[in-house]
């Protein structure tokens, strides 16, 4: 069954088809014998993927139905404007970060195996990005996780086992919460279609409500374990920072934002947000975000270690997202949407410049980074200004997005919540400027009695500084040119609220 | 005139395996032939009969006015029938290589293939009687293949499965007994035979008697606390491991139970009732209980036999659920649970004839050495644990989905069950392939030379099971729809 176009359907099956296959492929083929050849089929995976991704975007209402697992369980895409962004962020950083593997990879082993994951877990993105009902967005959902533990494993040194075991068991955990809400959902669902405003049973819901929140609770906290929200954040600061520094950065950029897409559809696209307004679920959802957020930012103000230290960050920082989703009032979404956006970018320079201080100089705790600055000026100025576009100075991005949250909450009469929201968001924010500026004072600033004589000019090659610095320069731009993508989101927000 | 064709099916696996024992073969591979030959004819026959489609009972001895020796083939006794028939073969293929270094293999393999005639006798019987009949047959013919190695725990854990299984089908003939004397006839019928004029005041009492039926059958299908002969009889060869304690004998208690509870006291007699709730505490319970065993085992082997144990309890728990889609999502799960444990089992009996070995611990790095066998595993394992596109989604699915549709609050938290054991699953499961596939850093492949893939007649079942296991899971509307028929939706 085919929606729209039969043309635009085919590209959208081969943005998703083609990097699964093309991974699956570089997985089995023997050895390659040079490393450059490895790289140039990779290369060209990326970039391919990329332009049917892009290619994507311009295809007006279209949608596939591929076939049936069983009755009810159709494996369907679909395209719409929220997919649209997460097909965006997701092709951008995800070659950027590619391309940079392509120099950082060097020093690590068994490169084919990691790029051949790297590529299906393109796909797979992108397939959930274009999920057009539950049963397709939790198969792939699952298929994610599957694919990107031997990225968190890659290593294989004793801590990344464990991380990769942890990271593992506390996604199934989420994927199986999730699940519980599909059974009920099937039977108490007219469809599972993701339709704005929900789609519900009024008749059979009726009487049942009870069972249903609880229901949708689940869901949520399921969902909620991607995107680290307490109390099952635990496995994020363990597993993302022992996987390869690029990979990291797609984890806490773009993976854990499939949990964020997955409250979304399932909130805003299944239950409706009728039906939580007011509710024990929304006051405890939003409860556990703001804990989250509060707690995500002290344990990063207190970790040593850099990637660790941006894990903790990235768990934080995705509670402001489910925080304004949890508002339940249209600013607070817009809010949410725009850090979706420009928490990707953001995030993932961090994990790009982290890798790149590791690459050059092995160095890990912030401690021993005083003057590193002097050695890597471009790669910490990249840093720097995402930093100051994750705690928000105007005008760079971050700002814009934590207005609209703030607006949002102080307007949405959720009680207590209205003033508390924002307070909790502002020491969260003078805590990030806490944990993410030393690096850059100490840096640049190493004091007076620092040894100038040891330092060598240590910039990594234009492989690794380019996705930097395109990173960064995107977390600082958005800010100053919010306007196109503001309206852009604000008509999703008003499709569902 | 298929009324002969039954007892064809029942008879020649039966008499061909005793003259396995009889007929002085020249070599191995002859041998291989002839049973291959009597498998396949016995399966080529099931099938003949299944296409066929129903049949009307027939009475092969009377014993006294209406009790007799009968057969039939309805819907649950093709869907039983089938399955075996499936595994048989390729069961026995695999045994030929497995085997290769064990003694007495003439022994074995007349007792393994009469198991298979008395299985499908279970399959056919059309009335309590003559299930019970072969249930008890089925515990005589399986003792010694429990006890084949001869090993001192070899005859611990055969005695224990003979008394542990006597004992069961005594509980399960006072059921019998009830039945024939509450029952309008002893025949299955779907919905139940019970005359409830002649119970009357009596419904208590009747409740209880389906109790101990219940648990009585329960026995084989390793329902806590009955079960722990299973992990125990784990010592036997793995062929017997796999097709028996994961399909054949297990199954045959569940499918007891479905018989019991649908086709003898009937759903509508026992939904609501205190019993209904007992029997889904003991499911519930055991579908925990068996896979937190699993995760605490070490021994690979006894790890799969945990894991079974909680598997079979997702059946009870459909079956308890006493709808027509309870028993249908069950019966679902009776499939996709035996083609993917099958798999499970024959990989790990590969693994251990292979290197040795038998420890999860000393499992590091075959993945690399044994890339089908692991292959083949890890499909299983993700089937197991419900990842959607494989089989275990299907069943899992359809089986909650029962639950929710039943309305009943405590099938509520049977999913809850089912979705804690899920996540269990997947730690033990996992913790297997990853010791595997990622032994860590500095392993040495040296002390793994010369292990490598078994030959053709290992992998093949194993390549069948697992492309099965991915069949089922993307391509299940036609079996999940004949299920439900079956199940009277």
């Amino acid at each position: 069954m085919v929606i729209g176009s039969m043309n635009d359907a085919i590209i959208m099956l081969a943005a998703i088809c083609f990097p699964i296959l093309f991974g699956a492929v570089i997985l089995l083929m023997p050895e390659f014998s040079s490393r450059n050849r490895l790289l140039g089929a990779v290369g060209t995976g990326l970039l391919v993927t990329g332009i049917l991704a892009l290619l994507t975007l311009g295809s007006g209402e279209a949608g596939i139905c591929l076939f049936s697992l069983g009755e009810k369980l159709e494996i369907f895409f679909r395209l719409d404007n929220l997919g649209r962004i997460f097909i965006v962020i997701v092709t951008i950083i995800w070659i950027l970060a590619g391309f940079y593997s392509f120099e950082y990879m060097k020093h690590e082993k068994e490169e084919k195996r990691y790029f051949g994951f790297y590529l299906m877990t393109f796909g797979v993105l992108l397939a959930l990005d274009l999920a057009g009902n539950i049963v397709t967005y939790y198969l792939f959902y699952e298929m994610m996780t599957l694919l990107s533990v031997p990225l968190v494993l890659h290593s294989k040194t004793r801590e990344a086992l464990m991380g990769g075991l942890k990271y593992l068991f506390y996604s199934l955990c989420g994927a199986y919460m999730v699940l519980m809400g599909l059974f009920f959902l099937n039977r108490y669902a007219t469809t599972l279609t993701f339709t704005a405003g929900g789609t519900l049973n009024g008749e059979l819901t009726a009487g049942n409500e009870k069972v249903l929140l609880v229901v949708v609770f689940f869901m949520i906290l399921g969902f909620g374990v991607k995107a680290g929200m307490f109390p099952m954040h635990a496995w994020l600061p363990t597993a993302h920072p022992v996987a390869p520094a690029p990979a990291s950065s797609v984890l806490s950029g773009l993976i854990v934002k499939a949990g964020v897409l997955g409250v979304i559809r399932t909130v805003y696209f299944l239950f409706g947000e009728s039906f939580i307004r007011g509710t024990w679920v929304q006051t405890a959802w939003m409860t556990l975000s703001l804990i989250t957020v509060f707690m995500g930012s002290m344990l990063a103000y207190r970790e040593k270690i850099m990637k660790k230290r941006l894990a903790y960050s990235t768990v934080s920082q995705l509670s402001y997202i489910l925080f304004g989703l949890a508002l339940l009032q249209g600013e607070a979404m817009t809010g949410a949407l725009l850090h979706v956006v420009f928490h990707a970018f953001i995030k993932s320079a961090l994990f790009l410049s982290a890798g790149a201080i590791i690459y050059k100089t092995g160095r890990t705790n912030v401690d021993d980074m005083t003057g590193i600055g002097k050695e890597m000026p471009v790669t910490i100025w990249c840093y720097t200004f995402a930093s100051l576009a994750l705690i928000g100075i105007p005008p760079a991005s971050g700002f814009i997005s934590k207005w609209y949250l703030a607006e949002g909450a102080l307007s949405s009469g959720t009680g207590i919540f209205t003033w508390l929201g924002p307070v909790v968001l502002l020491v969260s924010a003078l805590l990030t400027a806490g944990y993410l500026l030393p690096i850059t004072i100490k840096g640049f600033l190493p004091g007076a009695d620092f040894d100038y004589g040891s330092l060598q000019k240590r910039e990594p090659n234009l492989w690794m500084v380019i996705p930097l610095i395109v990173l960064a320069l995107l977390s600082v731009v958005l800010g100053i040119f919010p306007n196109p993508l503001t309206e852009y989101i604000r008509t999703i927000v008003s499709t569902v609220l | 005139m298929s009324e002969y064709w039954i007892l064809a099916a029942i008879l020649l696996p039966i008499f061909g395996g005793v003259l396995t024992l009889l007929i002085p073969f020249k070599n191995r591979k002859i041998m291989m032939c002839y049973l291959e030959i009597v498998m396949l004819t016995t399966s080529a026959i099931v099938w003949k009969l299944i296409l066929n489609g129903t049949t009307e009972v027939f009475h092969i001895i009377h014993f006294v006015e209406d009790l007799s020796i009968s057969f039939k083939i309805d819907s649950i006794s093709m869907i039983f029938a089938g399955l075996v028939s499936l595994l048989w073969p390729l069961a026995v293929l695999y045994s030929f290589e497995y085997m290769e270094h064990e003694e007495r293999e003439k022994i074995f393999f007349m007792f393994y293939s009469i198991t298979y005639g008395i299985t499908l006798g279970i399959a056919f019987a059309s009335d309590l009687l003559s299930m019970y009949f072969f249930y008890e047959l089925l515990t005589l013919s399986t003792v010694p293949l429990v006890l084949h190695t001869l090993k001192r725990e070899a005859v611990l854990a055969s005695r224990k499965y003979l008394y542990y299984s006597i004992g069961g089908a005594a509980f399960a003939m006072i059921g019998l007994v009830f039945v024939i004397i509450y029952g309008v006839t002893c025949e299955f019928q779907l919905g139940g035979v019970l005359d409830m004029a002649l119970i009357g005041e009596r419904k208590n009492l009747l409740l209880w008697v389906y109790l101990l039926a219940f648990m009585g059958f329960g026995v084989k299908a390793a329902i806590w606390p009955m079960g722990s002969w299973l992990p125990d009889a784990g010592v036997a060869p793995t062929p017997v491991t796999a097709l028996l304690h994961a399909v054949a004998v297990v199954k045959a208690g569940v499918f007891a139970m479905i018989r019991l509870t649908y086709y003898s006291f009937g759903p509508s007699f026992l939904r609501g009732t205190w019993v209904q709730n007992v029997v889904m505490g003991f499911a519930m319970f055991t579908i925990l209980y068996g896979c937190s065993m699993a995760v605490k085992e070490t021994h690979l082997k006894r790890r799969l036999a945990y894991s079974t144990i909680s598997n079979l309890s997702y059946i009870i728990f459909g079956i308890t659920l006493m709808t027509p889609l309870g028993l249908a999502g069950a019966l679902c799960h009776l499939i996709c649970h035996a083609v993917m444990k099958i798999n499970a089992f024959f990989c790990a009996g590969a693994f251990m004839q292979k290197t040795g070995k038998s420890y999860i611990y000393e499992m590091d790095g075959v993945g690399r050495k044994m890339p089908i066998v692991f292959g083949c595993f890890t499909v299983s394992a993700l089937g197991l644990m419900g990842v959607p596109g494989l089989a275990g989604f299907i069943s899992k699915w359809n089986l909650a989905s029962a639950a929710v549709e039943s309305m009943n609050v405590q099938a509520y938290f049977g999913i809850g069950c089912l979705l804690a054991s899920a996540l269990l699953t997947a730690i033990y499961m996992m913790n297997t392939v990853i010791h595997a596939f990622f032994p860590g850093k500095d392993f040495n492949y040296g002390t793994l030379a010369g292990v490598t893939d078994p030959s053709w007649k290992m992998c093949l079942p194993l390549l069948v099971f697992s492309i099965s296991v991915a069949v089922l899971g993307i391509f299940s509307g036609p079996l999940v729809h004949f299920l439900r028929e079956a199940a009277g939706v």
